[in-house]
């Protein structure tokens, strides 16, 4: 039933985490950038699942399963810190929160 | 051209136009809309792949519950203040020359996977949410990762619970 | 679940469990008494410790080859519980002083310490990339726990991002690990690399994404940017628990790493790692330099140090000393944590509640008004630079001797050389302290003085008989 190459998969998991990549180097909103993580993440756990099944095991859909999980913790703890700082500071601009400068 | 092919190319397609969107986007809350179409996209994806199980996942956790609160993080912080200025910062150019440099360099790789072409023979017979769930709980297989998991969200609970009821306290 | 798993484990579940008592036992302490959760997150650390101990020697694999309990992880165990305890005993004071007590602070710490001591006995990628976000995401929370102060949450968030950043990369090299072997645990990985059936070139890939996104955490250049901002932000407790345990733990999951599942690529990548190295200790030496604030300069100098440890890894070209390179390099981690230690817990003396006195200039004339404790930062700082008779000259010794080894003439050359560097704003600090007229007024609060006090005393006399400590490091073998 299979008729996509896996290559095809792992291609556009490499395109995605580029794209996430990219936006986390670029971007200057605290949000925007952890949203950009989370593309990150998600290009990962395709490439997993397409090569757990190029490599016929579930091993590799567990391991998703498991970055699920530390995805929705760190979500947790990051919207966190980041609504407290735009409490203190008004603004989420990583280039303006820039109390700490040498 | 296969009609899984066609639907591959179809979501590869709405994945990336929609993660192009997230990272260029002005406004945060687009921003995260654009991330849930990308998030159901792979999920879409994960369901071509057999993995029905993590579809569902995808879509409960991903879409249900991280992009939730991203859109209730952005409705938190966006005052009108936020959504002007420059969207990027100052080193962008090199930025995006790296990550071209990065991507090139991952494509080389992969095209010389010997596995490059191979077509995804289909998983082993039977439930497969049965036998994720038994290697879950299986003290062989993924029972150790699973109660750390356990754990690291108590961790992440307590992390999160102090920060947000400080933050109020002010 | 049979017996031989629980016992590989057996500190770590002790330690879990504590920790979540702990949180509930919490609840019924009163708000001005949290000294009592002080000493019972203590007590459990002091009690792990105790049972780590007790494993000196044995070799159990648990949960399918998932963890492992050897003499390498032993010792790291016991050095990162050493680790906590200082934590908490240079935290004691301080966060009351500041504001920010709450019985929060030592069970994410003690949380902390459950990942990093999991990150040293992994077997398995899975449970490596568990470990390390468990002890990153109570370090997010700690960096940023004072909550008034626009600099701690300021730190937290930047180690948030940065942290989460890294973790992407370790997924993703992860991911084309698994692609290439088919297989996450190190054993697997390794035959499968072994016997030619791994695509070399995928896994070489997937190794290097790992080692980006470690390099995050340890803060090697070019993966150093936001570290000083971190370091200097985050309350200075948790600064010197970030400093120590997550470069232990870092560092020690690296090592693994490389030398059970890569073993044949980090003989490839040796080169790689030793101009990363190189760069480390350059950029760090030479920026610490400029800085005023001494938590900045502190930050830049764990910077250099993690260069310095990072030399260890060029050694691994040479497999015959890869077990050379692994003691020499946690016998260097001892050093630094014993001395980092000692160094955090005067800069906090000499803190005061509005984040004033932390400029070098505010060291002048604690040699006259504070002899012991000059004398206590003096023995620091010349620890630091690796000048006799302390324990950062033995560990420097050991570290350039299997470099040297290895034929890296160049690295071992560069070491010297930034060290030599290094000695120009350590021993200012120690000019600053004697030759320069002022008033310094310092907070004198028992459990601090006793940490500067005993790591004063441990760095000497450990350099005086190094050879049962270094013993003690050689037997620390993978298995």
């Amino acid at each position: 039933m299979n008729a996509v190459p896996v290559n095809y998969y792992i291609i556009l998991s490499a395109i995605l985490f580029t794209i996430g990549a990219l936006g986390v180097l670029i971007r200057r909103n605290a949000l925007v950038i952890f949203m950009s993580i989370e593309l990150m993440l998600n290009a990962a756990n395709l490439a997993l699942v397409a090569f757990s099944s190029a490599n016929a095991q579930l091993d590799g859909q567990i391991f998703v399963f498991f970055i699920m999980t530390v995805a929705a913790a760190e979500v947790a703890v990051g919207l966190a810190l980041i609504v407290a700082v735009f409490r203190t500071k008004k603004s989420i601009d990583v280039d303006q929160i820039n109390v700490l400068k040498g | 051209m296969t009609t899984m092919q066609v639907l591959f190319l179809f979501f590869a397609a709405i994945i990336l136009g929609s993660a192009i969107k997230v990272v260029t986007t002005k406004k945060m809350i687009h921003a995260a809309f654009w991330l849930v179409v990308a998030l159901f996209g792979i999920a879409a994806l994960y369901a071509m792949l057999n993995a029905g199980f993590l579809a569902m996942v995808q879509i409960v956790v991903y879409v249900g519950a991280i992009a939730i609160l991203f859109i209730f993080a952005v409705m938190l912080t966006r005052k009108e203040l936020l959504d002007k200025g420059a969207a990027l910062n100052n080193n962008k150019t090199i930025a995006a020359l790296i990550s071209l440099v990065f991507f090139g360099g991952l494509l080389l790789l992969l095209t010389n996977w010997s596995g490059f072409t191979k077509m995804a023979p289909d998983l082993p017979e039977g439930d497969m949410v049965a036998k994720l769930g038994e290697a879950l709980v299986t003290p062989n297989a993924y029972l150790l990762p699973f109660e750390v998991a356990s754990v690291l969200l108590l961790a992440a609970l307590i992390g999160a619970v102090y920060v947000a009821n400080e933050a109020r306290s002010e | 679940m049979n017996q031989a798993d629980f016992y590989s484990l057996l500190p770590i579940i002790v330690l879990t469990t504590w920790s979540a008592l702990l949180l509930i036992v919490d609840l019924f302490i009163d708000d001005k008494k949290k000294g009592i959760t002080a000493v019972l997150a203590a007590a459990g650390l002091a009690l792990t410790m105790g049972l780590t101990l007790s494993q000196t020697g044995q070799t159990v694999i648990g949960f399918n080859g998932m963890v492992i309990l050897d003499g390498f992880s032993t010792f790291v165990n016991t050095l990162l519980l050493f680790s906590g305890l200082m934590a908490i005993s240079v935290a004691y004071g301080y966060i009351k002083r500041r504001g920010i007590e709450r019985g929060e602070y030592y069970s994410l710490i003690l949380f902390s310490i459950v990942g990093m001591m999991l990150m040293a006995q992994a077997r398995d990628l899975i449970v490596v990339f568990i470990a390390l976000e468990m002890l990153s995401i109570p370090l997010y929370v700690l960096a940023a726990i004072d909550n008034s102060n626009a600099k701690s949450e300021e730190a937290g968030i930047k180690y948030f991002l940065l942290g989460a950043f890294s973790g992407g990369f370790v997924v993703y090299g992860v991911a084309l690990v698994f692609g290439a072997t088919g297989s996450t645990a190190f054993a697997e990985i390794a035959a499968s690399i072994a016997t030619g059936n791994a695509e070399t070139l995928l896994v070489l890939a997937g190794a290097a994404l790992i080692l980006v996104g470690f390099g995050f955490k340890v803060g090697a250049v070019p993966f150093q940017m936001w570290t000083p901002d971190v370091y200097e932000g985050a309350p200075t407790s948790v600064t010197a628990f970030m400093a120590a345990g997550a470069k232990i733990a870092g560092f020690s999951a690296l090592m693994r790493v490389f030398a059970t599942a890569f073993p044949d690529i980090a003989v490839d990548i040796a080169p790689v790692l030793a101009v990363i190295a190189a760069l480390t200790m350059i950029v760090g030496n030479v920026a610490a330099i400029a800085q005023k604030n001494i938590k900045r300069m502190l930050a830049y100098s764990s910077i250099a140090h993690a260069g310095y440890i990072l030399m260890a890894f060029a050694a691994f070209a040479n497999p015959a000393l890869r077990d050379d390179a692994i003691s020499a390099g946690i016998f260097y981690l001892v050093a630094y944590a014993i001395t980092s230690f000692g160094t955090w817990a005067i800069v906090i003396s000499l803190e005061k509640e509005d984040g004033k006195g932390l400029a070098i200039e505010d060291y002048a004339g604690l040699g006259r008004t504070k002899p012991l404790m000059a004398a206590a930062m003096t023995i620091f700082m010349l620890s630091l630079t690796g000048i006799p008779p302390t324990l950062g000259l033995i560990g420097k010794l050991y570290l350039f001797r299997v470099v040297v080894e290895a034929q890296f003439m160049w690295l071992a050359l560069i070491g010297i050389l930034t060290s030599l560097i290094s000695a120009y704003y350590y021993l200012r600090v120690i000019v600053i302290m004697y030759m320069k007229e002022g008033e310094p007024e310092t907070v004198s609060e028992s459990w601090l003085t006793f940490t500067w006090g005993a790591m004063a005393v441990l760095t000497v006399v450990l350099s005086l008989i190094p050879a049962s400590l270094f013993a003690w490091a050689s037997g620390a073998l993978m298995k």
